[in-house]
Order: C-alpha cells, then structure tokens, then sequence
C-alpha cells in the first residue's frame, strides 16, 4: 500500500532532483551576459531553479496534512499494486529485449507471454495473436512505409 | 470577402478524392483511438506523425485534424454506452450521457451529442475563418518582445486557468523548459544538459515525450482499475436520429452558451477539458432543470458536447496564427507542422495560403465525414469495446514502443518513452497536468530565443518588455493571470473557511 503523501514526497524529489541537475549542468554553459548577448545557460539555469523551488513547494505541501490529501489518504492499494506491475514489469522486460531479440521477436514473445502465462486465452490462441502482432508490424512497418524496425542483436549473430 | 474566397479555393484543395478518402481514414481511426482507453488524441495524432514525413504537408495535416475529429467524437460515444470515457475531455459527457442511454434512449443521447458537437465544431471552424487571418496580420508585425510577451501569457493562463494547482502547473512548465533546452542551443550552437549521453545531442523529441505521457501513461492509470464493459444497446434508430436532432434548437441559449466558452477555453490553452467541465457546471447552475442534471438531461449532454468540440477546433486558431498551440493535441500537430518544414505562425498565411486555408477548409469537411462515420460505425466500435483490456493494453505498448523508436531510429527514445510513461502516470495521479508540460517541450525553444533576442535588442535591459502598449498590455495580462490563483487563495482566507470540495469537484480534478 502506498499512501497519498509518499507518492507525493518522491514525486517532488524526483521533479526537484531533475531540478537540481538541469541547474548544475547549465552552470558549464554559462550563466549571465556575454560579449554575445545571454549565455546559453541562462534559461535552463532559470528553469531548474524554478522546478527546485517549485518541487520544495510540493514537497512541504505533501509533508503538511491539507484537507486535500486527507480525503484521498491511500493512493496506490496493494490491488492496484499489482495490477500495475503486471502491466510494467513485462513491458519493461520487452523493451530489454529489443536490442537482442529485435523488434519482432521481442513483441511476438511479449504478446503471448502477457496473454498465456497468467491463462487470459488458450496457448493456441496466444500464439496466433503473438503472431499476428509481429506479421502486422512487419506488413505495416517494413513493408508499406519503409521504416526499418531493430532486428536485434540475435539475429545478426545468426546472419539473418 | 477575401476570407470567403481564400476559404472556397481551400475547398477545391479540401474536396478531392485522395483528401476526401485521407478524411475518413483519419476519422476512423480517431474514433478508433477515442473508443480506446488507453489512447487519446495526442498520442493518436503522434503515433501517426511519422507516417506523415514523406506527405504533402496539406495532405498531412489533413489526416491528422480528421483523426484529431474523429477523437472527439470517438470518446464521447464510449462516454455514452459504457460510462467509460474515452478522452479526458468527454467525462463530463458521462455525468448525464450514460444515464439516459440506460433508460433506453441511447440513439438520442448521441444524436444529441453528436448534434451538438458538430455544432460546436462548425462555431469553432467560423470564428478561425473570420478572426485567424486577422490574428495573423497583427501579429505579422510582431518582434521578439511581442513573441516573448505571447508566449509568457499563453504559459501564464496554464497556470491562471488551468485547474490544477498552480505550483504543479509551474513545475510542469518548468521540467518541459529543461527538456526542451536539451541538446544544441540554435541561439550559439552549444552543446546543453546532455548530462554525458552524446544521444542526447539531438534533444528529446516531444512526439517520445507525449507517447510516454500519453499512451504508457494513461494505460497504467487505466489499468489500476477493472473495466467491466456493461453496454447499453447499441443500435441507432435512425429516425430517432433526426428528431433528436431537431430538438436541438430548443436549447439555443445553452448551445450558443456553451460554444462561447469552449471557443474561449481552446484559444486561450484552456483545452478541450477544462471547457467540457467549465460548460458543465454553468449549464447545471443556470439551467431551470438544473436539478435534474446527473439523470440523462439534454442539456446535461448539449453544454459538455458543444464546448468540447468548440475548444477542440478553436485551439488551432492560436496554432495557425501565432504558432502557440491551444491544446496538448494543436502542440503535437504543430511539432508536425516544423517536422513537414513549415514555420507555423503568422507567415503560414503568406507563404502557406494553400495549406491554410485547404486545412479551415479540410475543418468543415471533415467534421461532415466525422458525423457521418461515427452514426455509421458505432455499433462496431462498441462492439470492440467488448475485447479485454489484457488483449488491448499489450497492443498498446507495442504501438508506443515502435512509434517512439521510429521518430528516430534510436533506442535511447524508447527507454526514455518508458521513463516518461512512469513520470506521466505519477503526473496524472497527483494531478500535475500534462498539456503544459508537452506545450514547453515543443515551443520552449522558440519562448527561449524570443528572449535573447530581445535581450540583445535592448542590451540586457528588461525595459524592452514594456516598452509599447501592446507588450505592456500582454506582459501585464501575463503577470496577472500568474497571480490569479494567489488572489483567489487570499480571497477565500478572508472570507470564511470555504467548504471542503464536493464530489464533482474531486472528480473533475482527476482528469485535469
């Protein structure tokens, strides 16, 4: 269970760290005016100090009970939870997989794995969408617009 | 009268065979992803950019705004039979839309939507015909400091007007600054904030950010919930079609009422959202029925409908005219609009006079075919509301990892779209709103160089920014929707302690 105010403390640390790296590193570029007008660090500079400043804000916002939060005090149950990883962990595990198995594969494998581990169809049927999605792309993507997708890292091994 | 000739030479550009068949595709898949949860309108209209690269920009531009229709309208029809909004900006369609499609009146609640939606759409196209060549000639003298002193009050009013809380707003803003100041600085060719990635020399493309934000985004959120697709019927009896239709002009006033304030919200960077709620409210306040409201009222569904669409088509005037979209949807398109090779802004209508007015043009037209098409297909588009969502959101990812990889060929911007779709859902659920963030991204670069070229104008003096009416006038205007919600704040402390927010209210901030 995740409550409403930790979500919101590591959301303002988040966006105030993001802050505070745009501020140190616009720093190389200089901050000010120059022989040719602001430097190029200048804005950048601005805004990281606005998103620290901003993100304190949010941050003293969420650690104080305002009647907002009150009324929401759980943000994330343990149902929920779940229900998210489901979905993220397996798309993140795809994304991992591009660059060895390649675009095809990947989504081919991530499809039927989503669809037939935690049995929401029959093996058959996953296997026939899986490979649908990877016909589809290749149809769509290489063939009609040309645009070559990742084959991956695999595939080149096996000089495909 | 030069507006009306320059329009009918739009419509010889408009009324082809190939612009006309691009419309319907464009529309069908709009509805498509307006019926879908996870996806909405911007990431719709991205995830179809990069298939536009090799188009003419007019014809492009033409699928895209059509799809753009199509999105609209799509999500009103699953706000409708399923009590589950498609797009953020037809929830408030859900408040009486759904209610009275259980009573047994589906087809009249969306010929009443659909009815009022064209209307709005049709008020919106007529005032960008009238007023966004007007616009366009103001601003065609415009320098840097009048560029800079727009931009700061479109920014503002997010913040002024926006809805969300006004800190959220400004740290959304700010983080959408930074993203777009990543990469070579075009003012002196410096190299910024790449933080040691050399792939981050070419800068965060937006149409990665927004698939982030967007797609994975929205898709987490909606996958916290269970969707269980309880359908009311979904046949359309066609001549109930006509008579709901025909009923329309007994609620004048809050059609009229309605488009007024959805024009309003979509050229000031409202949205569609804020004006669907806003539209809502006012109506449920004035309206001598206005206890009704919640039930399956009429106007319940006229005054979100028609302000939706209204702020949906008029959020592309300040796009075509000033270059400063009114809309996360005008911004996506309008980061097209540079891809293509066009400069949005005011000189669209001197060099781009086909373009522009074959896109107005394209905005009657296509709102035409939209109508049509989604009376026509709303039982199919029902029915593949019955497919799981475990079937849909695998589908989902794939469409947003393959469209974030494809802008650029690069995997960089596909674990960048995936960090983004984490930020977007944690966005979403502390209600920081988005539409700002993606308007920095995309014209955060131009705001910026606006001001150092006013700077190097006035040799560093911030005197440049008032140094005519009409900077004063917006750098003013600016300030004072900055302060707004500070005044607001203030003003509720000195009266008494306000009640604490009503259920709607909690509602309404969820989606903003």
């Amino acid at each position: 269970m995740i409550s409403r105010r930790a979500l919101e403390l590591a959301t303002a640390v988040l966006t105030g760290s993001f802050g505070a790296v745009v501020v140190v590193s616009s720093l190389d570029n200089g901050i000010g005016w120059s022989s040719s007008g602001v430097d190029a660090g200048t804005f950048p500079f601005l805004t990281g100090i606005i998103v620290v400043l901003g993100s304190l804000y949010n941050l003293v916002r969420g650690v104080l009970p305002a009647a907002s939060l009150a009324s929401v005090p759980i943000a994330i149950t343990p149902l929920e939870l779940r229900r998210l990883a489901g979905l993220f962990v397996p798309a993140a595990i795809f994304v991992a997989a591009i660059p060895l198995l390649g675009m095809y594969l990947a989504s081919a494998g991530y499809v039927f794995a989503v669809l037939a581990i935690p049995r929401h169809q029959s093996v058959p049927r996953a296997l026939a969408m899986a490979a649908a999605t990877a016909l589809g792309l290749y149809v769509v993507f290489e063939r009609i617009f040309q645009v070559s997708l990742p084959h991956g890292a695999l595939a080149s091994a096996l000089g495909v | 009268m030069e507006n009306l000739q320059e329009l009918l030479h739009g419509f010889t550009i408009a009324v082809t065979v190939p612009h006309l068949l691009l419309m319907a595709v464009g529309v069908l898949l709009g509805i498509l992803v307006g019926v879908l949860p996870g996806l909405g309108a911007p990431n719709g209209v991205s995830l179809l950019l990069p298939l536009t690269f090799g188009m003419q920009p007019v014809s492009a531009i033409i699928l895209l705004s059509s799809m753009y229709w199509g999105a609209l309208f799509g999500g009103s029809v699953t706000s409708i039979l399923f009590n589950i909004p498609g797009e953020p900006s037809s929830v408030a369609t859900t408040f009486d839309g759904y209610p009275m499609a259980r009573d047994g009146r589906p087809t009249t609640a969306l010929a009443t939507a659909f009815g009022s939606a064209a209307f709005g759409a049709l008020i919106g196209v007529i005032l960008i015909t009238f007023l966004a060549s007007w616009v366009a000639q103001v601003a065609l003298a415009f320098g840097s400091p009048e560029y800079f002193a727009v931009y700061f009050l479109a920014f503002a009013s997010f913040v002024g007007m926006g809805g969300a809380a006004p800190i959220k707003t400004v740290v959304a803003l700010a983080i959408g600054f930074a993203i777009a100041a990543i990469g070579i600085d075009t003012v002196s060719g410096s190299v910024r904030l790449t933080m040691g990635i050399d792939e981050l020399v070419k800068g965060v493309n937006f149409v990665v950010a927004v698939m982030g934000l967007f797609g994975i985004g929205e898709l987490l959120v909606a996958v916290e919930e269970e969707f269980h697709a309880r359908a009311v019927s979904s046949k359309i009896d066609w001549r109930e079609v006509f008579r709901a239709v025909g009923r329309l002009p007994r609620h004048s006033v809050a059609l009229l009422r309605s488009a007024a304030i959805g024009c309003w919200m979509g050229i000031t960077p409202g949205g569609p959202t804020a004006a669907s709620f806003m539209s809502y409210g006012i109506a449920r306040r004035f309206s001598r029925r206005g206890r009704h409201f919640g039930t399956g009222e009429v106007e319940g569904i006229i005054s979100p409908e028609t302000a939706d669409h209204a702020a949906g088509t008029s959020a592309l005037l300040p796009m075509l005219s000033l270059g400063i979209p009114g809309s996360a949807t005008a911004a996506v398109m309008m980061g097209g609009l540079m891809i293509w090779g066009l400069n949005p802004g005011p000189m669209l209508f001197v060099d781009q006079k086909d373009f522009v007015w074959g896109l107005i043009a394209s905005m009657y037209v296509g709102n035409i075919v939209a109508v049509a098409l989604v009376l026509l297909t709303v039982p199919v588009f029902a029915a593949l509301m019955r497919i799981p969502f475990v079937v849909i959101a695998p589908l989902i990812v794939i469409i947003c990892v393959v469209g974030a990889y494809s802008v650029s060929n690069s995997y960089l911007d596909v674990v960048m779209m995936l960090g983004f779709g984490i930020v977007g859902y944690l966005f979403k659920k502390l209600f920081y709103p988005l539409a700002p963030l993606v308007l920095a991204i995309v014209i955060g670069d131009k705001a910026e160089d606006a001001f150092r070229q006013s700077m190097l104008l006035s040799k560093g003096s911030l005197g440049i920014f008032f140094a005519n009416k009409l900077v004063t006038c917006l750098i003013v205007g600016g300030i004072a929707l900055l302060l707004l919600p500070l005044v607001l704040q203030l003003a509720r402390l000195l009266r008494k302690p306000a009640p604490s927010t009503d259920e709607t209210t909690s509602r309404e901030k969820v989606i903003i």
